[in-house]
């Protein structure tokens, strides 16, 4: 097979990429009248980016927020997004969630968390706490939620819908991961955000790649193939020389996480059903 | 040498604002007039804007109205305008169309012939494309004017090349993606050398609901020497001259239009319906 694996972004890309990602944010808030964006801030390397980012075009008009669970969010996240608010001159809130977290796990009948079903599910409860936290803080303010979720992310299904997938705009949703550590290269994000093990935070040392089977290097290749290439599950296993089993899995996933990916479907009765034949954008003049 | 300056509007037009974007087109005008350019372009559909969704359908009478009031105004500012909008036919057909514009009057108009219905494109969904290639006779040159994927396909330069354009004009709403500009310059390139004609290409800038207009307008001389280079991303304004003779220089030793032979677009057009059987 001739087709190459072209992840990589040339320097020239990467500038490109960057002016378009932060004009993108601009053109939304200035489309909508709205005041200014927030994040949600973990430390991690896609909120460190986004942040970054909007902070650039947005100065004092953009509001991070660090929302850890302490105790269970490593403490180093925490002290990166720290760093990089105090560093940048970032406006921020610093909110820790446990109270709300222990609110809604006493709701479950079964509380124990050794069960896999509760872990799962508080697990995902965390990431909606921090998504009313953060539309209550751009309601207040009259901001728009940047998401954070990146391609990886949202073709894996790897995120929790109506938690960090809820956002106004995804400025970074279409860039691999590998691309993302890339771009908060190019703009300077500190290396010790940049090396750091990615990991959901959703319970105590857990990392994204032991959780998915494979690095991400390897998953984006897979991806590029699959999605942008357009390969078949087999094409791509030949191509990339990585075992059926690994791609079947990965393939299994994307389609899977369909439905994180697109708004609630509408039945329809009408000739005009609002998510099949009415087509407006939202920035509309 | 016959020169001919040309002036090129990067506007970043926004879908459905027309009065925005007819105001930026006026003020191109009166800036083109202020280089001492002769001819204007703007981006394609530039009085509408181009992006995604049914505003199309909701404002053709708007558009039509401001395309009167810019007629005017290059008129009175000795301008030829080459401008992008959404024309309609007696039928109640929309176009995605460009007027040129001389002396106050719309002395022509094309109809993009080759419409875009790939990935993010649904122009089939509102316009009915054209199937005419007239060049236009001005009085400083013949154009021939392309919209945007016209350029992609080598067939309509080639007509326009036929009927004896001096310069090919692109207007153009090409949204970005990795490498998508030098995908067009290559487009761009290949069109001029095939032809042996200078081309002006210009492209909207801005964003519109995630989708980026890259702008990065461009003009190359006959030869394919890229003469002039628009930044990519900004709203910008710039001026370009073309010589209008280079093209004829080059035809006294390059034979490639003359000797284009007729047994060979037969046996095109035989091929062709052979591909469609």
């Amino acid at each position: 097979m001739n087709q190459t694996i072209d992840i990589k972004l040339t320097e020239e890309e990467l500038e490109i990429f960057k002016r378009i990602i932060q004009k993108s944010i601009l053109t939304r808030i200035e489309k909508i009248r709205a005041k200014g964006g927030v994040v949600a801030l973990s430390g991690g390397i896609d909120s460190s980016l986004v942040a970054t980012l909007a902070h650039e075009v947005l100065g004092d008009k953009l509001l991070a927020i660090i929302m850890p669970e302490e105790g269970i969010s490593p403490e180093n996240d925490i002290r990166d997004a720290l760093n990089l608010v105090k560093s940048r001159g970032i406006k921020y809130k610093y909110i820790k969630i446990n109270d709300a977290v222990k609110w809604f796990t006493e709701m479950l009948p079964n509380q124990d968390l050794n069960d896999p079903r509760t872990r799962l599910t508080i697990a995902n409860v965390k990431p909606r706490i921090r998504m009313i936290v953060n539309y209550m803080y751009a309601n207040y303010e009259g901001k728009i939620v940047l998401g954070t979720s990146n391609k990886t992310e949202l073709l894996l299904g790897y995120g929790t819908k109506f938690g960090d997938m809820a956002a106004d705009i995804y400025p970074i949703g279409d860039l691999y991961k590998t691309q993302v550590w890339q771009l908060a290269e190019y703009i300077g994000i500190p290396t010790e955000i940049i090396r750091k093990k990615p990991s959901a935070g959703l319970w105590k040392g857990q990392t994204d790649e032991e959780e998915l089977g494979h690095t991400y290097y390897e998953i984006d290749r897979v991806l590029y193939a699959l999605v942008e290439l357009e390969l078949s599950v087999r094409e791509t296993s030949e191509l990339l020389n990585i075992s059926m089993d690994s791609v079947e899995d990965i393939y299994r996933r994307i389609i899977r996480s369909e439905h994180k990916r697109k708004p609630p479907t509408i039945t329809r009765l009408s000739k005009m059903c609002l998510d099949k034949d009415w087509r407006y954008p939202v920035e509309r003049y | 040498m016959k020169k001919l300056k040309i002036a090129m509007a990067q506007i970043e037009t926004k879908l459905g604002d027309v009065q925005g974007n007819k105001e930026k087109i006026i003020d191109a005008i009166y800036k083109a007039r202020e280089s001492g350019a002769k001819i204007l372009i703007t981006p394609e559909l530039s009085t509408l804007g181009f992006g995604s969704g049914d505003i199309y359908l909701d404002k053709v009478n708007e558009n039509l109205e401001a395309l009167e009031e810019i007629k005017q105004v290059a008129g009175e500012a000795g301008i030829i305008g080459v401008v992008g909008f959404v024309d309609q036919d007696e039928r109640g057909f929309f176009y995605n169309a460009a007027a040129i514009i001389e002396d106050g009057e719309i002395i022509g108009k094309y109809h993009k012939v080759q419409l875009v219905n790939y990935r993010l494109f649904d122009e089939k969904r509102y316009f009915k494309p054209g199937s005419h290639l007239p060049v236009f006779k001005t009085k400083y040159a013949n154009l021939g004017v392309l919209i945007c994927e016209d350029v992609w396909f080598p067939e309509p330069s080639r007509g326009l090349t036929f009927r004896g354009a001096e310069i090919l004009i692109v207007l153009s709403a090409s949204p970005y993606d990795r490498g998508k500009n030098l995908l067009w310059k290559d487009f761009l390139r290949e069109r001029v050398r095939d032809n042996i004609l200078p081309a002006v290409f210009v492209n909207q800038s801005g964003i519109q609901d995630g989708v980026t207009y890259w702008g990065g307008s461009m003009a190359f001389s006959a030869s394919g020497k890229l003469i002039k280079e628009l930044p990519l991303l900004e709203e910008t304004f710039g001026t370009v001259e073309i010589d209008l003779d280079e093209s004829k220089r080059l035809r006294r030793r390059d034979i490639r239009v003359r000797e284009v032979r007729r047994e060979i677009l037969e046996e095109l057009l035989d091929a062709y319906e052979d591909m469609n059987l």
